[in-house]
């Protein structure tokens, strides 16, 4: 097998991982660095993020505002150290995007602009039209080529970890227009590979975002943090989930049920007003804008269509003008895949899962409980998300803690040496073997796609917006039902030259063990915190009990070992969530509070 | 040794698998026309130079039955050189504003047709005025 | 669901290199509705009646530009082109044209990168800038002379269009110089003297003969045959001043 032999390894080259491997480069150009990727590094799912990166910016605003919103939004299940730390970096951060050239949209006097976001009390979040995420995309990428000492292996695919003397010592992949495969060689080993979305039937993911670097962390043994809390954003395409960025809420739009009444002022984001208030109505924290929807459902107010019952996204207020300005890729969108012009008629829209707030627990400076580890963005709960994440903080995340995971790794790399070339190459041997195994195992009859779409539908009623036990624990059987049967599957191609079938029963093998951790976790968490909701008797936040996280341990065949975890409580006590009306009252009384403190 | 075999597909043919691929080979075949023509008159200024009996031969010549099919499938060429010339242009030019606003390809365009047709009409004003 | 389910007649061009001499078409019937993509429709192929089909994709939303392909001789995003608009007649999906078929509908996509790599593709600064001095001013005017190039999901789909890069494959290519263009007209860069080399030589610029194909296809409106024919002028000026100037510097 060929070896190539790294001081760093990245799997993953979106934002998280393009960011780290910059970091790295400057932090030591001597320091060879494999940015390894299953795609070409554009097409990376960062791209299809649209909205903006929050960052404090304007004067009447504060590290203390960001930071506040960004537990609250969390519901108290934030590390609140390292939040401290994001909301402090935030700024500088995409200030050095802005200098590699990303094109922030701009006020009239050339300064980058902000604009409002869910949950967010002032306005601090950066945008670049209704495209941040390909822009950040294509300029970390575009910029990454400036640095001889990154070595890129595009199309190449991750199938393990080597861990060796209790320590990750480098990667296996597959060439994927080969077959082939590759032992890198690495002192220190990043994750970047994003969530796991794609465990849902209805997600505004890409094909590609399927847990892989969670599941390879999880098999060597290190947890899964709050893998039960899945975002579900409220505004998706019916059938297909793609996604209609919450700057459609930012600009103006509303949310209306059937009867035209903007019916989010009944679940507490109230009073409705004409313009977008932060915090007030369609600005309201994805979970509970979410949970509404949910709630109209059953009320019988959502319009019946041809892919499940949608509300309304009404943007015509806004004006044509301001439309193509402003969001133009949702204008686009909402015209060639639905027909509909925007300016003239409201877009129906639903919940879609949309992202993976839990992870590979990574502490603050982003690495794990395996030394040489680490973690970055979506795949990784550095602790900033807890229970739910507010809109355009995941895009912060990427450069604030892809720089520290390059910082931290580079650093860590320096430190030690490889010495036991020999036994890593027996490892990565064994790796092949047991990867090839699965295009090779003869007997099975299993399916795929049979099984992929029996764990999407499974994990869609178990794990929704609302849960109940038994439909939890059906899911849980389910899961366990699948992972057996997942060992019986007939993978046809046979071939060496992109075979992409081969590389899709890889990937479902990473889907249905995250989904396990995922389904096991909220079973297990019982109190209603963030977007983990029940309706079984667990209906109220129970600080008491479960203000901790979740870890999910891997348990081989078995399901997996869940166990709880401490929460770091800084400045900001559990207090409740609030917003609309409601919202404002509780901010006063927490000032007035304080100031009694003194 | 690995299996990849790149295969590569002919380019025989392939102004023919697509209109707008013939339309723009077409563009191109118009500029044979041009020239054609350039030389015509560029053989009248010699003509001209070679006193006036010579020009009007030349004059005669271009009277002749086939110089009129001639001059007619030229006409009909160089309206179709012109509109595509002009349909190109806005490729050739920088983003430009006027008033703070985007100058929109058709602006172009349609300015460059519309001074054809008044150059032609003027042309056309000042030699019917001569005779 | 809303429709009856129709079944379209799908003519995939194969090509397995461990057994296919050359590529050849083969045919599948596949269910569908009128919201379904081409690119659901090979999703359908794959899924349940040929597992060997190879293709690439991700975004479903025209923003990751991995999905291109010719669907009936034309180059498309396979994830926006609906299904119904072929329908009864059915539709024929080959790999996107002037590139190496790798397998199926996968194209060698080395070209396009290493040409990508060779730009300079990323800011070089005109006047250097801390962190803690903020961000570069650009007014919206001054974001709006090079906003549309950098719009460029890399697709490829202007390479497929590109007569001249498919007779001459040393050709930049539209994309690569819509790329190019975009950092020489961004009001923070400073660097073109250094990638204007490669945009005068012959297979730069001037390896374009304004077919205009390109900006055809773009599913994004970058219009490359802008970016290109734009700089054509300033080349030329330069071919005839590069001598008088002072160095015979390039401006």
């Amino acid at each position: 097998m060929e070896v190539f032999k790294a001081d760093v390894a990245i799997v993953g080259a979106g934002g998280g991982g393009l960011r780290a491997a910059i970091a790295v480069a400057e932090a030591d150009p001597k320091l060879k660095i494999a940015l390894i990727s299953k795609v070409l590094p554009m097409r990376s799912h960062t791209v299809a993020a649209e909205g903006g990166a929050a960052a404090v910016t304007r004067p009447d605003d504060s590290l203390d505002h960001h930071f506040n919103d960004t537990v609250g939004g969390g519901d108290w299940l934030c590390e609140q150290d390292v939040v401290e730390y994001f909301v402090a970096h935030a700024h500088e951060e995409v200030v050095q995007m802005e200098h590699w050239g990303c094109p922030w949209s701009r006020t009239e006097d050339g300064h980058a602009n902000v604009r409002p976001f869910g949950g967010m009390k002032i306005e601090r979040t950066w945008f670049a039209a209704d495209k941040t995420g390909f822009h950040m995309l294509h300029t970390l990428f575009q910029t990454s080529i400036k640095y001889p000492s990154i070595k890129r292996f595009d199309e190449h695919f991750c199938v393990d970890l080597v861990v060796e003397d209790g320590r990750v010592q480098g990667a296996v992949v597959i060439e994927i227009a080969t077959g082939a495969f590759r032992l890198i060689q690495a002192k220190a080993v990043i994750i970047a590979t994003g969530g796991a979305g794609r465990v849902f039937r209805e997600n505004t993911n890409g094909g590609i975002v399927t847990g892989d670097g969670m599941a390879l962390a999880y098999r060597h043994g290190v947890p899964l943090r709050d893998m039960e809390f899945m975002q579900y954003h409220p505004t998706c395409m019916p059938r297909t989930g793609l996604l209609f960025t919450e700057a459609c809420r930012g600009e103006g739009g509303f949310l209306i049920n059937k009867d035209g009444y903007r019916y989010l002022q009944d679940y507490g984001l109230g009073p409705a007003e004409d313009k977008p208030r932060n915090k007030f109505m369609e600005l309201g924290p994805r979970d509970r804008v979410s949970q509404a929807y949910w709630h109209e459902q059953k009320k019988g107010r959502t319009i019946e269509g041809p892919f499940g019952s949608v509300v309304h996204l009404d943007m015509r207020h806004l004006g044509e003008a301001k439309l193509r300005e402003r969001l133009p890729q949702i204008y686009e969108l909402a015209e060639e895949f639905m027909g509909i012009d925007p300016a003239h008629a409201p877009i129906p829209v639903l919940p879609a899962v949309h992202y993976t707030m839990g992870g590979i627990l990574a502490y603050g400076n982003t690495a794990s409980s395996l030394p040489g580890l680490y973690s970055v963005g979506e795949c990784s709960s550095v602790g900033i998300h807890g229970a739910n994440r507010l809109g355009s903080n995941s895009l912060t995340e990427l450069v604030v803690f892809g720089k520290v995971a390059g910082v931290e790794a580079a650093k860590y790399a320096k430190s030690v040496s490889i010495t036991n070339p020999g036994a890593i190459e027996k490892q990565a041997e064994s790796v092949q073997a047991r990867a090839l195994g699965i295009v090779n195992q003869s007997g099975g009859a299993e399916r795929i796609a049979v099984l992929r779409t029996e764990m999407a539908k499974s994990m869609e009623s178990g794990c929704g917006i609302y849960r109940l036990a038994t439909d939890m624990q059906a899911t849980c059987d389910k899961i366990g039902e699948l992972r057996q049967r997942y060992k019986k599957l007939k993978v046809e191609d046979q071939s060496k030259v992109y075979n992409t079938d081969w590389l899709l029963a890889i990937e479902l093998g990473y889907l249905l063990d995250v989904a396990e951790t995922i389904v096991h976790s909220a079973l297990k968490r019982k109190e209603s915190r963030g977007s983990h909701q029940r309706l079984d008797g667990y209906e109220q936040r129970d600080d008491a009990n479960f203000l901790k996280h979740t870890l999910a341990y891997y348990n081989g065949d078995s399901p997996p070992r869940i166990e709880y975890g401490d929460v770091k409580i800084t400045k900001s006590k559990p207090g409740t969530r609030a917003y609309g009306a409601a919202g404002v009252k509780a901010d006063e009384e927490r000032k007035k509070q304080g100031a009694a403190n003194g | 040794m690995s299996n990849r075999r790149p295969y590569v597909r002919s380019m025989d043919g392939w102004w023919k698998r697509d209109p707008y691929f013939i339309r723009y080979m077409a563009r191109e075949v118009t500029a044979v026309f041009v020239a054609a023509y350039a030389v015509l008159l560029l053989v009248g200024l010699v003509r001209l130079g070679q006193g006036e009996a010579a020009f009007n031969g030349w004059l005669q010549y271009l009277k002749t039955p086939w110089m009129l099919v001639f001059h007619l499938i030229v006409l009909a060429v160089f309206c179709y050189h012109t509109w595509s010339w002009f349909n190109i242009m806005p490729k050739t030019m920088p983003i430009m504003f006027v008033g703070g606003k985007r100058v929109q390809p058709g602006a172009i365009t349609g300015t460059g047709l519309a001074a054809s047709v008044i150059a032609c009409l003027a042309v056309l004003f000042i030699v019917r005025g001569m005779s | 669901m809303a429709d009856t389910e129709k079944i379209i007649e799908i003519q995939v061009l194969r090509y397995r290199p461990e057994q296919d001499k050359e590529p050849v078409l083969q045919s599948y019937k596949v269910p569908f509705t009128d919201d379904m993509s081409v690119l659901q429709g090979l999703q359908y192929i794959k899924d349940y009646l040929d597992e060997t089909v190879s293709f690439r994709w991700s975004c479903r939303m025209a923003i990751c530009g991995s999905c291109g392909m010719m669907i009936d001789g034309k180059p498309k995003l396979s994830c926006k082109t609906f299904l119904r608009e072929y329908y009864p007649q059915g539709l024929r999906v080959e790999a996107l044209a002037h590139m190496p078929i790798e397998r199926d509908l996968i194209v060698s996509v080395e070209d396009f990168v290493t040409k990508l790599e060779s730009i300079k593709p990323y800011i070089i600064p005109k006047e250097p800038r801390t962190l803690e001095q903020g961000e570069y001013l650009q007014t919206p005017q001054q974001r709006d002379m090079y906003e549309q190039f950098s719009s460029c999901i890399n697709c490829m789909l202007c390479y497929a269009a590109c007569p001249q890069y498919g007779l001459n494959p040393k050709f930049t290519g539209p994309g690569v110089l819509a790329l190019l263009h975009r950092y020489n007209a961004d009001s923070r860069d400073g660097g073109q003297a250094e990638r204007l080399g490669l945009g005068y030589a012959d297979e730069g610029f001037w390896g374009c003969t304004a077919v205009g194909y390109c900006s055809e296809v773009c599913p994004k409106g970058v219009d490359p045959a802008n970016a290109i024919n734009q700089n054509k002028m300033n080349s030329a000026i330069n071919y005839f001043t590069r001598f008088v100037t002072p160095g015979g510097a390039d401006k």
